[in-house]
């Protein structure tokens, strides 16, 4: 277990992290080097390890299309690997020799559609796993279930006559009755309305903790990742580009892909020198020690640029869009280049208005220019099928 | 195949497998035809079921044979045994085609007989030389007309019928018709191809979209007046008569004017299928068939001229000793039939 | 390298092949024969026949599309757009024609416009002695039966499409300020266009590959002809440049339905369904469309129907139910039931695997069990037959090869059922139950099979029924004692002994009504 997992562009902070987020003896679900392809010679993800501790919420996050699902597909047994490894509590479960079908890995998962048993009631599609248990226990375990997931008096109905989150909920007691080994879920709340979609992440992600599941979920959209997470493995075009703790993928990402992709993040273009990125909007200190004269872009959120109105001054507003507790602002610099800032909603300024720039230089992030180039209109290849 | 898994598929391949034997077995022994019981005759018939079943019923009444009829096309039954060959479940073919059995005969299809209640009762003319069919009853190629819309001295031989004044007034059998394939051919035989196939044109032309796949229906439509006139075997008008006698139509023995061809005679006959189990059984039948209670019974049923020479005829149908037949011989039907054939798809008949 | 997919696949496939091979062979011995033939035969047919057939069979098709046209979209619009009383009633009755055979239609129309028929006698009131009216045996008359049989198709495809239809395009149209005429015109017929040129297409494939309707009226068309030259010649030749030619002409039209059903999906509307308003007519509006449907529904169903009763009624028909006659209601049932078992065991693998596993391979497969659809009653019975004699005649005669014809002809009629069963079922149940501990037999067993269970059966009933109704291969490849209830309607019909037949027919119909049931049930849920 001594291999190398660094899977990111490395970078000095990055690699004392590692340390203590990998622990591989706790691990309960471990990929190591995986890939796999639906069309030999195109691989739809490559090259992924991650790990899951016990009663751990992973979740893997990234644009459709960039593989997350095949990994999924993958730990459950549904696809082949092409190479690589994967152990569910320590015994291979997947390589190239070995198939382990998916009846015997003790995984539970919940689809996109649910996938709920048509014919057949709440109570038997929960106790549809549980042939072998005597009939006492089997419903003792169900009922138990129902009471977890507050589908109480609703056994008797058939799938089609429940709502969106109660079919979601009856699909997790169905896999969770199982006490898997890991839960997978995969895009649990793309198919509910979202008002109701922020009811059911609490809720869920209360039911797992007390549960104490392991659970892996797949998700496109970054705001449910940070809230049900302990971690993420961002994935792009079937690589991962970065496997962390939110607030350090959100602080602290890897690559321009993950910046940009899981908050809105404005890239500056700047120059190194003696020691200094020098840009438009001021000067950052060089974390990742480039020599002079290097190319860079630092990656600022709008949260750390601050707006004042400044007579004179030669930014300006271009428009502005309320959001509620924040007012988002765009913002044209002289030479051009537009930045974000978010500011309080109570502070509300005209298009038009010239604006001096204030930059909270602790949360940017330094990367090399070539790193970053294309960013804007990132490609995504579809070599990864979504479902 | 994964190490894993590949011992159980190969499990359920070969279970499969098996399965499928057991399954082909299983069909095969319910649906291959099966070896009749003794007291049981198969009949494949090209005549029309309710012209010959009262006869079969009575030979099972009189002997407790049982009798299974296939009915359908004579040349259709033909095909049948000849691609049946020895696993055929025929024992008997009947046929209202003296053609179609000499060309079974010819094929290999028939069983030679040597019976003298056979020679006794049927003139040779009237059998296959060494008895591998035997006729049965005497139909004539007649033409029928409507009292009301023809006067009997309109037509004297069937090739006036080509004539352009009977444009859409004839009526005449689908091509396929065994009938009129042997009576083309006697005209053939009569007057050679190219004056065959003028009349062949003309009654195309003449009959227009009036082209039958039932004799039945072209006796009616002349009784109905929906045209003058008809081609067809005569019993058909004398079956038509019997039941509904004050019907307006007429039986027009043609050609017999001197010189003249003769009327068309083809014989309906039976022969035994070489393949035949119950051979003695098949040969009770045609005993039964030949022999004079049979004769009247099967000639009086469908109001056929008997072959047996002391059965009389019906009467109610023209005196046989009145007209005179065509001369060529029944045998001859066979070997005329496929140039017959080519003529009459070359005139495009229907 | 395996995966699930294959190592459920292996034996299955096997199977999968054998059947399309079964279903190909036939096909391709036919082709064989056909294209091996001497010029000559096909320089003669050229000269004699095909022209004339061609051009019958063409024609015919295309009267019988128009009148199923009008017929179908004006009672499609009047049941989904009109409110008038007993509109239900109607709704359900306009497909009961599918419940009456083409050969029985036609053979009580030969007797009701027949020469000296009620309908002349009738007109002679009105028009003087001498007045003649058409004969039902022509072009006319054979249009008229296979239009008043086949409209259903062109109406429920239509009505499907007026109700699933987003009222939403109606809506704009009328805020817009077109008028309601207007709107039909320009807004609801151009959108249920792909649904009517299917429901055409499925007519005119249908008067293609019909004999019985033909047969009786005696209108020469292709698959008459095969019938004919199958049995009135001794060799098979002429029969197999016919069946080509007829083969190639279905496929023109079934490819031309696929191509409007595919179309027909993109025409399909997302959002929330609505029912449409339907505008009430007053009692003379109401009166002139009960009129209206009341002549079809009576034509097309309840005159015949009625007659057919009276037929039975009559001593002569009743002196034939005998033992006899039950015999042949046995051998309808029984070789109906053999063969729908038989094409829901063969069809269901090849549906299955071309759905959860889409190779080339597979989806050639289920393609070939599509053959059948061109494949006209008498050329799928001298397939079989030439296959057979060549290479296993041991089963000549038999059975089985009636019911391989059948099943060869009968399947896309079962497929069309089963295929959008497996579709509609996500393979996702299958997976799930996996990961709830089921093995692959344990998850076809608990999950697959219950959940196509109504598809299973829909196409069981269907292949079931058109079985039952099964004319010209019936008629060519029975074996000794095989006469079925169908037979014996054509054998009594084609010499017009009308009360004889009306038994086994008024039987016929009576059978299907259940199934026409069960079906259109399942297309109202659908719709």
């Amino acid at each position: 277990m001594t291999s190398d997992h660094s899977t990111a562009p490395t970078r000095s902070q990055e690699t004392t992290l590692q340390g203590d987020l990998y622990t591989p003896a706790s691990s309960v679900l471990e990929l190591r080097h995986v890939s796999c392809a639906y069309v030999a010679g195109r691989p739809a993800v490559q090259e992924i390890s991650f790990a899951a501790r016990e009663g751990e919420i992973l979740c893997l996050l990234g644009p459709s299309g960039c593989g997350k699902t095949t990994i999924l597909r993958a730990v459950a047994g549904f696809e082949p690997v092409c190479s690589g490894q994967i152990f569910l509590s320590g015994q291979l479960v997947s390589s190239p020799d070995v198939m382990t079908p998916t009846e015997n890995r003790r995984v539970g998962m919940v689809f996109q559609e649910y996938a709920l048993f048509p014919h057949l009631r709440v109570q038997d599609n929960i106790a549809f796993g549980l042939r072998h248990l005597a009939r006492s226990e089997r419903s003792a375990r169900v009922q138990e279930m129902l009471r977890l997931t507050g589908l109480e008096g609703f056994e008797r109905r058939y799938p089609h006559e429940l709502s969106g989150g109660q079919q979601q909920r009856v699909a997790l007691a169905r896999a969770l009755v199982q006490n898997p080994v890991v839960l997978l879920l995969d895009e649990p709340f793309s198919n509910l309305d979202p008002d109701m979609t922020g009811r059911m992440r609490q809720e869920l992600h209360d039911l797992l903790r007390r549960t104490k599941t392991t659970t892996v979920l797949v998700t496109h959209d970054h705001d449910e990742a940070f809230a049900m997470a302990d971690r993420i493995a961002v994935l792009n075009q079937g690589r991962l580009e970065q496997f962390d703790t939110p607030e350090m993928m959100y602080h602290m990402p890897a690559t321009p892909f993950v910046a940009d992709f899981v908050g809105q993040a404005d890239f500056i273009p700047g120059t190194v020198f003696q020691g200094m990125v020098h840009t438009e909007l001021g000067e950052f200190s060089n974390t990742i020690e480039c020599e002079d004269d290097t190319a860079v872009v630092v990656m600022i959120r709008p949260d750390d640029i601050h707006l004042v109105p400044t007579k004179g001054a030669t930014s300006r507003v271009l428009s502005r869009q309320f959001r509620g507790s924040e007012n988002l602002y765009t913002v044209s610099l002289p030479s051009g280049q537009i930045v974000h800032s978010s500011q309080g909603s109570t502070s509300v300024y005209q298009a038009g208005t010239a604006v001096e720039l204030r930059v909270l230089a602790t949360h940017t992030v330094l990367f090399r220019r070539e790193e970053s180039t294309g960013l804007a209109s990132q490609p995504v290849r579809p070599i990864a099928r979504e479902h | 195949m994964s190490c894993v898994c590949s011992v159980p598929t190969l499990r359920r391949t070969i279970l499969s497998v098996l399965l499928l034997l057991f399954t082909a077995g299983l069909v095969a022994g319910i649906f291959v035809p099966s070896a009749q019981a003794a007291d049981k005759l198969t009949i494949y018939s090209g005549r029309s079921e309710r012209l010959i079943k009262p006869v079969l019923d009575a030979f099972t009444a009189n002997t407790g044979i049982q009798i299974e009829l296939l009915s359908s096309g004579t040349t259709e039954l033909v095909n049948r045994l000849k691609t049946e060959g020895d696993r055929t479940p025929a024992d008997l073919l009947i046929t209202n085609d003296a053609g179609s059995l000499e060309l079974a005969r010819a094929a290999g299809l028939l069983h030679p007989l040597n019976m003298r209640e056979i020679d006794r009762a049927i003139p040779a003319q009237f059998r296959a030389p060494d008895n591998a069919w035997v006729g049965l009853s005497g139909r004539f190629w007649i033409v029928v007309y409507n009292r009301m819309m023809v006067q009997p001295d309109q037509v004297k031989s069937l090739l006036d019928l080509a004539d352009p004044k009977w444009k859409d007034k004839i009526a005449i059998p689908n091509s396929g018709s065994e009938y009129l394939q042997a009576g083309v051919s006697v005209i053939r035989a009569t007057y050679g191809d190219e004056k065959t196939r003028q009349f062949l044109q003309g009654l195309k032309t003449n009959a227009d979209s009036q082209v039958y796949q039932k004799s039945s229906q072209i006796v009616d439509a002349v009784a109905k007046g929906q045209v003058a006139l008809g081609i067809v075997n005569h019993y058909y008008v004398y079956r038509h008569l019997a039941a509904q006698p004050e019907a307006p139509i007429a039986v027009l023995m043609p050609d017999q004017q001197e010189g003249g061809m003769g009327a068309i005679m083809n014989v309906a006959g039976v022969g035994i299928v070489k393949s035949t189990k119950h051979l003695d059984s098949a040969k009770l039948l045609v005993e039964f068939l030949v022999a004079q209670a049979g004769q009247k019974l099967f000639a009086d049923l469908d109001k056929e001229y008997p072959l047996h020479p002391d059965v009389k005829t019906d009467p109610a149908l023209v005196e046989r000793k009145s007209f005179h037949a065509a001369l060529v011989p029944l045998a001859k039907l066979a070997e005329l039939r496929e140039p017959t054939i080519a003529l009459i798809e070359e005139v495009g008949l229907r | 390298m395996s995966t699930i997919r294959q190592q459920l696949a292996s034996p299955l496939q096997l199977l999968v092949l054998a059947s399309a091979g079964i279903i190909l062979l036939p096909l391709g011995y036919v082709t064989a024969q056909a294209l091996s033939a001497d010029p000559v035969v096909w320089s003669r047919l050229w000269a004699t026949r095909i022209p004339e057939l061609l051009f019958n069979t063409v024609s015919l098709a295309a009267s019988v599309a128009v009148v199923t046209l009008v017929l179908g979209v004006s009672t499609a619009w009047l049941v989904t757009r009109v409110d008038f009383p007993g509109r239900r009633l109607w709704e359900g009755a306009l497909v009961l024609p599918l419940a009456m055979p083409t050969y029985v239609l036609a053979y009580v129309y030969s007797y009701l416009l027949g020469f000296g028929g009620p309908v002349e006698h009738l007109w002679q009131l009105v028009a003087g002695p001498q007045a003649r009216i058409f004969s039902p045996h022509s072009y006319g008359g054979a249009t008229l039966v296979m239009a008043l049989d086949t409209f259903p198709f062109v109406y429920l495809l239509s009505r499907s499409a007026l109700l699933s239809m987003n009222v939403s395009f109606e809506e704009v149209a009328r805020a817009s300020g077109v008028s309601r005429l207007s709107t039909l015109w320009r807004v609801t017929l151009p959108l249920m266009r792909p649904s009517i040129a299917a429901g055409v297409a499925l007519v005119i494939l249908y008067v293609v590959s019909d004999f019985g309707a033909v047969s009786l009226l005696r209108y020469q068309t292709l698959t008459y002809a095969v019938f004919q030259q199958m049995t009135g010649r001794s060799d098979n030749t002429a029969a197999s440049i016919l069946s080509l030619l007829l083969v190639g002409l279905a496929l023109i039209f079934l490819i031309t339905e696929r191509w409007f059903r595919q179309r027909s999906r993109f025409y399909q509307t997302t959002g929330r369904y609505r029912a449409p308003q339907r505008h009430r007519y007053g009692w003379f509006g109401a009166l002139a469309v009960t009129g209206y449907l009341g002549l079809i529904v009576g034509a097309a169903f309840a005159l015949p129907a009625s007659l057919l009763i009276q037929w039975s009624l009559s001593p002569e028909a009743q002196a034939t139910l005998d033992s006899r006659f039950f015999g042949f209601v046995w051998n309808s049932g029984i070789l109906a039931a053999s063969a729908a078992t038989g094409g829901v065991l063969i069809g269901l693998p090849l549906a299955y695997l071309a759905s959860r596993r889409p190779t080339m391979l597979n989806l050639s497969c289920l393609q070939a069990a599509y053959a059948g659809y061109v494949l006209p009653g008498p050329v799928a019975a001298l397939a079989v037959l030439v296959l057979f004699s060549k290479l296993a005649p041991v089963f000549y005669g038999s059975v089985l090869i009636l019911i391989v014809a059948y099943v060869i002809h009968f399947l896309p009629a079962g497929l069309q059922s089963l295929e959008p069963a497996l579709q509609h079922m996500s393979p996702n149940l299958e997976e799930v139950a996996r990961t709830l501990g089921l093995g692959i037999r344990d998850t076809w067993r608990r999950v697959t099979l219950p959940l196509v269970r109504n598809g299973f059966v829909v196409a069981w009933v269907l292949m079931f029924l058109q079985t039952m109704k099964e004319l010209p291969a019936t008629l060519l490849l029975r074996p000794v004692g095989f006469d079925t209830l169908a037979i014996r309607v054509w054998m009594e019909a084609s010499e017009e002994y009308y009360q004889l037949a009306a038994p086994s027919a008024l039987l016929i119909v009576l059978m299907s009504l259940p199934a026409l049931a069960l079906l259109v049930s399942k297309d109202w849920r659908a719709a």
